[in-house]
Formats: C-alpha cells, structure tokens, sequence
C-alpha cells in the first residue's frame, strides 16, 4: 500500500490555471521541492543489448554499417493503422550516423503513474525497430529491479532512434525518460531541458490526475512542445473525448490535435512518430559555439567509472576531450563517447542537438551532477546551462545496524551508495541504546524508502531506522538560528525563543477532497482554498507541516480511499510552530533514539501510546520498570511493568542436564541480543515496533 | 520385558567390567517410565548383576518410582526384599478431576491404595511427587492438596509444575500463563505457598523443587546437582563419569545396536570401535560447560554455589567475576553470601569487598552463595541465565 500510495505523488504545488494564461503562470512556479539529485543503477548491464554490452563493448566506427532489425515482426500489431512499408527502414544507414540538427527531434514522455508510459515507450523502441520484438523486455525503460518491482520509474535513460518519415527524409528522435516522483522532480526538470518537445501521455478511461498537472507544468517551464496523446483508447471505460475536454480545461491545451492511441495495442503509434517530427522544434545548430553539454543523469559503473548522460547544447564533444564540469570544477578526459539506443553504442564524436553519455574514469557522481553543465578545457564556455541546483535533504532518519558488527558494513555500504546518489547525505551518529550508525539526509520519502531497501537488499544489512524527521529551524535567544534534524540535538527549552517547521501545500481533485480534508484536519492541516475549474472538477489546497506527512501519512490516504486519491504536493516554506521534545524515559533513563519533536496538543497522545507500546513489549524483569514520556521534567504519559514473578524449571529429570542447559544457555543469548538501557533489557524488536508506531502517531 | 532386561544387563556387565576397579555403589534410582511395572524376577536379575560387577555400599540408597495402580502389596513386598529402601510414589494430586486433567491413568482410589501398600509394609523412607499449576487449578484447591500430603506425613516431598511440552496434546490445548492454565503470578503464589507450607510442616526446602525431613534428602539425585559423576544404564539414559555426559539412545533398536557396540568395544575389535566412538563422538565438557554445570545445578540446591570448590577448580579470577555478576541479585534479595561461619554476609559488606582492589578478606570468607527461598528460587531461570550472559569465557 505504501509503495503505491507513494508514486502518486509529484511534486509542485498545482493552483488551477485558467486556459491560455499558462505561461504567465508558469513564470512563478518555483520548486522548492526540486534538488540536485540523482539515482543510480547497478543493474544496467544486465539489461542492455548484446550487441552493446558494456565492459564488451562493440566498437562501432561512426558511419558503419548497423541495423538492428530490417523489418517489423508484430504479429500482435494486426490492426496497426500503418503498414510496415510505411515504417520504411533505410538499411544503408544505422540511427548512429550523424543527421543535422534539424532532423534531430528531443523529446520525453510525461504522464501519471499507470497512464501508459513505458508501454508507450516500448512500443516506440520497438516500432522503430531500435529494439527488435525478440529484445523486447517489457518496459525497457525501467531498468532497476527496485523499480521495476514498484513499477515506477526513479532512473532516467535516453534512447536514440531512427525514423524515416512520410516527407521520406530520416530523422534521429531522441527519447529522454523522466522518473516519476516528487523526490525527483529536480531530475525531471532537468531531462526536460534537455528536450525540445514533449508527449502527455493521458488515460483515455481516467483523466487528468495530480501528476500529470505537476509534470505538465515542469514541461511548460522548459517551454517545450507538448503533443496530447490519449491513451488506452481500447479500454471499454475509455472516453477519450471527455479526457480531451478534461486536458484543454484544466491544463489549457490545445487538444484539437490530440492522439488518440493504445500503445498495448499498437494504435496511433506512427501518428505519433509522425507528429514529432512535424511538431517538435529541431535543435538550434550551434556547433560552432564553444560546448556546453546538459547532464540530465549520471551512475556509477564500477568498471568504467562514472557514466553521463547529456544533451549537447552548443558545440560538439569528441573522445579523448578534456572537459569540464563547470558546476564542480573537476577536469578529465573523455575515454568512451557514445549514444543510448538504448544500449550503450559508442561513436567518436556528438554535435549541438545530439544525446549522448560518456565515461572519463570519474570517481564520484558528486563530480559529475545532474544539472551540471559539461564545456571544453581547451575552449570553455563562458557561462554555465542554468537551472542547476545542490541536493538538499529534506527528510532524515538515523538508521543502526541491529548487529553492531555490520556498522563497517553499513559505512562502506553508504560510500558505494553516495558514489552513485549524490543527494545521500550522512554522518556518523551513536546512541546509549542503538550503539553506532548514521543520521542520513534524503530527498524525500521515497528517497529514504529506497535508500533503506537497497542496503538491506543489495548489501545484506539488517537495519533498525529512527523515526524520520524534518529540518526543524530554531531561533534561540543568543539570536542564533539552529537547524536540527535530531531530536536529541535540539537545543534546551530555555535557550529557544521559538520553533519553526517545514509546511507543505497539498492538492487534490474533487473526488478526493473529503478524505484529503479529513486526514488533514487530523494532522494541523489548515484548509487554503477550494477551486472549482468546471462543475465537475475542483481542487483543494492545504497546508500542512511537513513532519506531519514523514509518517504514515500516505498509507491513510491510500487506505481511506480505496487505493484511488492522488495528491501533489511542495514544500511553501518554514513557520513558526508550538513543538516540544518529547522523551521516553525506561527506568529514568532517557531513551535518545525515541525522542521526537511533536506538536504540543499531540504529544499527550503520543506519549500515551509510546509508553503503552513499550509496556506491551519490553519482557518483564526482576524488577518493576517504570516507562515514562515526559517534556522536559514533566512526565505526561507513564505506565509500569511489573516485575517478573516467575521463571523455574523445576524437573531436572534423571540428571539429564543437557536439555535444561540448552534452554538456559538460549535465554542467556537472548538477553546478549537485548539493548541495555540502564539495568534494563530492551528487545530489538521492541525498539522497531515503537519506531514504527512513532512513524505512525508523531 | 525379557530381552530388554537382557540388553540392559549385557550393558551393564560390558561397562563394568572394563573399569580397572569399579567401587561399590551409594545409590541406586529405578526411574523413567513406570519401573513399578517390572516384574520382581527381572529386577532381581539386574541387581544381581550390579552385585556381581560392583557391589553395594551397606547403606546403599536403592530408590524406585512408583505409581499408584501399577503395583499390590506382593510385588512392592518382592521389591523390598531385592533391596529396595526407598520408595517414589507419582501422587500428582489428591483431586479426581486434576488426576484427569494431568493425563494421568490413575484415580484417587488407586492413589490411597497405594499409600495403604506403602504404609502397611512399614517403608518409612517414601516420597510423593505434587503437580501444580494444572488447568483451573486455584489456589484453594492446591491448598488442600498440600495439606492433604503433608497429612499422610512422607519422608519427601517433590513439587513439580505441570509442564507443557509442544507437540503433545496438552501443547494443542493450552499455551502456558493463558485460561485455564494459571498465569504467572498465580502459578508463582503456588509455588510460595508450597514452599510455606512445607517448611511449616517440618519440611526443608533443599531443592527447587524438592523438599525433605531431615537426613531424608533424595541422595541418589544430590549426586547430580552436586555435578558428581554416575553410571547411567538403559534406554534413553545418561552418564556423567570420565568427565562426559552421554545419552543413550531412546528407541529400542538403537539402544540393542548401541549395547552391541559396546560388547565388541569391550573386546577390542578395531572397526567396532570407530563406530563405538561415534556413538560416544561427545568429548570431554569443555570448560565453559563445566562452570555452566556447575553454576546451574548448584543453585538449584538451598546450600548454593561453593566458591572455594569453584576457585579450586576454576580459579580465583573466575570466583571474583561471579561474585561481581551476584552483586545485583544480592541486592536486591533473590540471593545471599553465606560465610565460613554459615553467617549471612551483608548486602553492603559484599558490595564494598566487591569494590576494592584486591579481593579482600570478607571476599575470601564468602564460601556460599545460594538463590532466596521462595525468591530467588522462583527467578532461578532469569538469575542463572543473567550469570551465563556474564560469564567471561565465549
């Protein structure tokens, strides 16, 4: 449910637009929520093709001879509005050949989650002939098994095909693949600069939903063509006229020209070949300018280093260049060029327009970061691509190794992490009761969600992970301001002058907004505004303290409503707060990696049930444990756990010792794998039940 | 019956016989099973062959387990005459519907039957065995049942509680601390009121579970708590000498395959003997295990863990160590010092000895330290496993 709950949401804050007024609008969007950030992919050599395996890399000389597949094999595709002739492959030329500039078309697809993307996007590669039917894994795009699992996507990829038009003239279409979450939304923008045009990708049978408002706006921005395409026409509850209704009204697009399509099925696929090419603006030919190249995403390969993907803006990049990351400073020169098609094939050389990735044995992504701009050592451009942003963490959590002999583990872990997620922050943390870990910084939810399964998954780790928090922003009354993210680090009641707190504005459609309002009213939302667009569509805005949404805030508004409400949402700025840190105290003793910052009119309640949970949970001892939630010296929630009464064995029977050895010598383990606070023996999974119920109440 | 009883003194005779010297025993216990069912003439026979290999100690204890219903007056008579001395009687309970509950196959008539044999055939060293903690048990019916055995006035007493073994019927239908089972508090005011009781009756509380007038003690099962060594002979039975524990097989035919193993081992054939080996592939206790032994089965007993035995034979260090792991259960009373002068040693002046450098004097004085009656008892489990947890050896 998480999982899902989680995809839906993207980040920008979506105040309904009038139509035709959009672009004045966009001019002050801002995305707070968008940071420098990047994600990695270990897998991507298991996926790509044989004929461009990297690490066996098949030199291509630029010009050569290259076909992938002469015809298209789509048995499936019988009602396909276009015939194969139509598809027109030149097999004298290969999709590496150079093409000038105004036959180069760049464009992405933006949709919401399950609206039809990857299909759409397979089909592409596959129509094209780019991946021949027997390559054809299903969303060839999604390449991590993570997402592949969640069935989002969190990697970008490009794809380099080759089309030869109705005017019979061959194009290059480049397609840059955009994630789909709000973590990444700084990512999004980023391939979207990269491209001239763009599809919106609509469920014919479902409609404009929050994310494809967020994404549509991010396009716009870039001031991309955006070509609307209506998808799964073929579904029996499609109704493409309305949804074309529902886009011009809503978004205030023009869909006169809409596309009407089922990529499942193969139809309107050639229309929408062909409308890239009429629609979407070529790349300005400025070859002659000195480079400047747009990282769009970047992974570590552990062979070759770090690997780039970019858009040559101006100039052009050969193999062995020295080059530049303006952003970093960091020089290296090339020693692999080459494009995505959607294996890596490599070329010697790529012009303005062009999409490409290269290596030059780079260490570190941080070197080499998504928005950065790539230029000539030898000929360096005098300004950088703008739109480049550091990563700043917005969600944080400590995250322990339950055997504390996994803490070199779980360190080497995070630097092979960072090499490749340079938005990952962290730092060394100890605790009484969890000995060493580290307090790490994330992008967001999802961010911190993934972080924590891949170095469960990948590296073995079993991890205990704190209640995540916010950046809280704490005014003392030396007239300094301290960030805190750790609870424990809070400074003391009478040092602070006051709090603030991270708020975030949330939107959502009509049919939604009762449970959104619910749910928000809970959590300190404060109602904005209602906005109804037509009689049948309205949104609502609410603001909303961050922290109150870390927790569980997305599995209830899945939950409440069936698995269907999608909602956006974007940081709107700190405010001053009445928060208090709440302590849980075991036999007096504080417990630090419990503590929270809550609300003062929630921390009675939380208190009360922390100190429930643990009464249920921590084994009786020999003698009687108070459990106590305080603030400050105020305890405000207490329970007790009597002592224990009895624990005998009392048949020995026959001297046969070995039986009852074993079982002592078993309860001895266990209490070796029990945390000591003070005298008392906490069970690690009493501490995870808490720190989960934590993410739950606080 | 006639085989096994052949097995198991082809056992005995290839065991003994291979002792240089093999002492005349001290005690003698018939348990496991219902060993009242034996027919006197097999009995006979392995007494007999004891004899003949070892002997018997003049004031041997030779104790059998009995339970109601499985023997008359003649056979217990047969017994006695054959050597017996000491008689373990499997009461459980003097209530009808507890009888049934425990999974017993005797009633209350064969109960009192039984104590008539008993009494009548004037066996004054005798035993009877209570269960507690039985299904709707209260603590008025385990009153009654108390005062009702300590009426008949045995030389013994043993309490056990019911015990829930999984995999059996009684694991299918009730989970321990959960209705109809009493939950822990209940069951611990059982055991207080046992203890009390007893006591008040002239009873002394030498053992967990045990309880006995005075020089009535069960000798033969002092011999394991005081981690001393024996023979152990037949199905499913254990040994502790040359410094091994071992157990026999528990199925019929692996105990007759292992009992012709031992014939051939005694007769120096090679090959048998790599198996042989198999069958005893245990190795001499380690000497974690041994200070484990010694620590978990000492502190069953009321007079507690020996220090001088413990530094004598695992050094002064380990003494300093145990005594320093005590500290808290001392303090808080479920354990006490006891020393030279079997004095209680203060809390405070443990704690403080405890404190200083070297080991002091007061240290050197603490001969004993054994488990509180009924309150270190009742947490012996938590305390010893917390001594285990501390022990410096891995």
């Amino acid at each position: 449910m998480d999982i899902l709950a989680r995809i839906q949401a993207a980040s920008i804050t979506a105040p309904c637009l009038a139509p035709q007024h959009h672009h004045k609008h966009l001019q002050q969007l801002c995305f707070p929520m968008s940071t420098g950030h990047h994600f990695s992919c270990f897998y991507m050599h298991q996926n790509h093709f044989p004929v461009a395996m990297p690490g066996h890399p098949c030199r291509i000389p630029s010009g050569s001879i290259r076909c992938q597949s002469g015809a298209v094999e789509a048995p499936e595709m019988q009602d396909v509005k276009f015939s194969k002739s139509m598809l027109s492959f030149d097999m004298g030329k290969d999709r590496l050949s150079k093409v000038p500039a105004s036959q180069i078309r760049n464009f992405s697809i933006i949709a919401h989650i399950d609206h039809g993307k990857s299909t759409l996007a397979d089909k592409l590669l596959q129509v094209t002939g780019t991946v021949s039917d027997r390559e054809m894994k299903e969303q060839f795009l999604d390449n991590m098994d993570l997402e592949r699992e969640r069935g989002i996507t969190i990697k970008l990829q490009a794809a380099r095909m080759r089309y030869v038009a109705k005017d019979g003239e061959p194009y290059c279409l480049n397609l840059i693949d955009t994630p789909g979450h709000v973590d990444f939304s700084y990512e999004v923008s980023r391939s979207l600069a990269a491209c001239e045009g763009a599809l919106l990708v609509v469920d014919a049978s479902q409609g404009v939903e929050a994310q494809t408002l967020a994404n549509v706006y991010l396009a716009l921005e870039n001031n991309l063509e955006i070509i609307p395409v209506l998808n799964k026409i073929d579904l029996p509850g499609a109704d493409p006229e309305r949804v074309r209704n529902e886009i011009e009204e809503i978004v205030g697009l023009d869909c006169s020209e809409a596309i009407f399509c089922s990529a499942k099925e193969g139809i309107g696929i050639q229309e929408i070949l062909e409308s890239i090419v009429a629609k979407v603006p070529p790349p300005k030919d400025t070859s002659m300018n000195p480079l400047r190249a747009l990282i769009f995403d970047s992974y570590y390969d552990p062979y070759r280093g770090v690997i780039v993907y970019f858009r040559v803006v101006d100039g052009s990049i050969k193999i062995h260049d020295k080059i530049q990351f303006m952003a970093s400073g960091k020089e290296y020169e090339v020693d692999e060029l080459g494009v995505l098609s959607p294996g890596q094939m490599q070329v010697n050389e790529l012009f303005a327009g062009e999409v490409g990735y290269l290596a030059a044995s780079i260490r570190s992504v941080a070197d080499a970061r998504v928005g950065d701009t790539i230029t000539s050592s030898a000929n360096k451009a005098g300004m950088a691509l703008s739109g480049y942003q550091e990563a700043v963490p917005m969600v944080f959590c400590g995250l322990f190794p339950v055997d504390a002999d996994q803490f070199g583990e779980l360190r080497e872990a995070l630097e092979k992490l960072q090499l490749n997620d340079a938005a990952l922050k962290y730092e060394p943390e100890s605790s009484s009761a969890m000995g060493f870990g580290f307090r790490c910084g994330f992008l967001g939810l999802l961010h911190m969600e993934i972080v924590q399964e891949r170095l469960e998954r990948e590296y073995g780790l079993n991890l205990i992970t704190t209640a995540p928090s916010v950046v809280y922003r704490v005014q003392c009354a030396d007239n300094t301001v301290v960030e805190c993210s750790n609870p424990c680090e809070l400074p003391e009641p009478g040092k602070r002058v006051w709090i603030e707190e991270p708020f975030i504005e949330m939107i959502t459609p009509k049919e939604y907004i009762g449970t959104l309002m619910e749910l928000a009213q809970e959590r300190r939302g404060e109602f904005k505004e209602m906005k109804y667009i037509t009689e049948s569509r309205a949104s609502v805005i609410y603001i909303l303290p961050l922290a109150e949404m870390v927790g569980d805030f997305f599995d209830q508004l899945k939950s409440r409503s069936k698995g269907y409400a999608s909602m956006e949402y974007s940081l709107s700025g700190y405010r001053k707060s009445d928060l208090v840190r709440l302590d849980i105290l075991i036999n007096g003793e504080p417990m630090d990696p419990l503590a929270a910052i809550v609300h003062k009119d929630k921390a009675f309640a939380v208190g009360r049930a922390l100190t429930q949970k643990l009464k249920e949970l921590i084994p009786r001892q020999m003698f009687k444990i108070p459990i106590q939630a305080a603030i400050g010296t105020r305890v405000i929630a207490s329970e007790s756990i009597s002592a224990m009464r009895k624990d005998v064995l009392a048949k020995c029977y026959g001297g046969d010792i070995s039986r009852k050895k074993k079982l002592l010598k078993k309860q001895a383990e266990g209490k070796k794998r029990m945390k000591s606070v003070g005298r008392v023996e906490v069970p690690q999974d009493a501490f995870m039940a808490v720190l989960r119920l934590e993410k739950e109440v606080v | 019956m006639g085989s096994y009883v052949t097995t198991l003194c082809k056992e005995i005779t290839s065991t003994l016989s291979q002792l240089p010297q093999a002492s005349p025993l001290k005690t003698l216990f018939f348990g496991g099973g219902t060993p009242s069912l034996l027919p006197p003439q097999y009995l006979s026979r392995i007494v007999d062959t004891l004899d003949q290999h070892c002997g018997f100690q003049c004031d041997a204890e030779i104790s059998m387990e009995m339970d109601p219903g499985t023997f008359d007056k003649q056979t217990l008579k047969q017994f006695l005459g054959l050597g017996v001395n000491r008689v373990s009687l499997g009461v459980q309970s003097f209530n009808e519907d507890f009888l049934k509950a425990c999974g017993r196959s005797h009633g209350l008539q064969d109960v009192y039957e039984a104590l008539d044999i008993i009494t009548g055939l004037n066996v004054s060293n005798w035993s009877l065995d209570l269960i507690s903690s039985l299904p709707h048990q209260t603590l008025e019916h385990w009153e009654e049942c108390l005062r009702e055995a300590i009426g008949l006035s045995p030389a013994h007493v043993s309490v056990y509680d019911l015990q829930i073994e999984e995999g059996t019927k009684f694991g299918v239908w009730y989970k321990p601390g959960h209705h109809p089972l009493p939950d822990e508090d209940k069951s611990a005011s059982f055991y207080r009121l046992a203890s009390s009781l007893l006591r008040e009756a002239g009873y002394e509380h030498y053992e967990i579970s045990n309880y006995a007038k005075p020089g009535f003690q069960c000798r033969h099962n002092m011999v394991y708590w005081k981690n001393q060594p024996y023979y152990g002979f037949g199905l499913g039975a254990t040994s502790y000498f040359n410094g091994k524990r071992f157990s026999r097989p528990r199925k019929l035919k692996g105990y007759a395959d292992f009992v012709e193993l031992c014939i051939n081992q005694s007769s120096d054939n090679f090959s048998a003997n790599e198996e042989y080996l198999s069958f005893y592939s245990n190795t001499v206790e380690s000497v974690e295990d041994r200070v484990c032994d010694t620590i978990m089965l000492s502190l069953r007993l009321a007079s507690g863990l020996n220090l001088n035995e413990l530094s004598k034979n695992f050094g002064h260090e380990l003494r300093v160590h145990i005594c320093k792991s005590f500290l808290p259960f001392i303090n808080s009373g479920h354990a006490v010092a006891v020393d030279s002068k079997f004095k209680t040693v203060p809390p405070d002046t443990f704690s403080t000895a405890l404190s200083e450098q070297s080991a002091s004097k007061v240290l050197k004085d603490v001969i004993f330290i054994r488990l509180t009656d009924p309150d270190g008892f009742l947490l012996s489990n938590e305390i010893i496993s917390s001594l285990f947890t501390d022990l410096p050896i891995k």
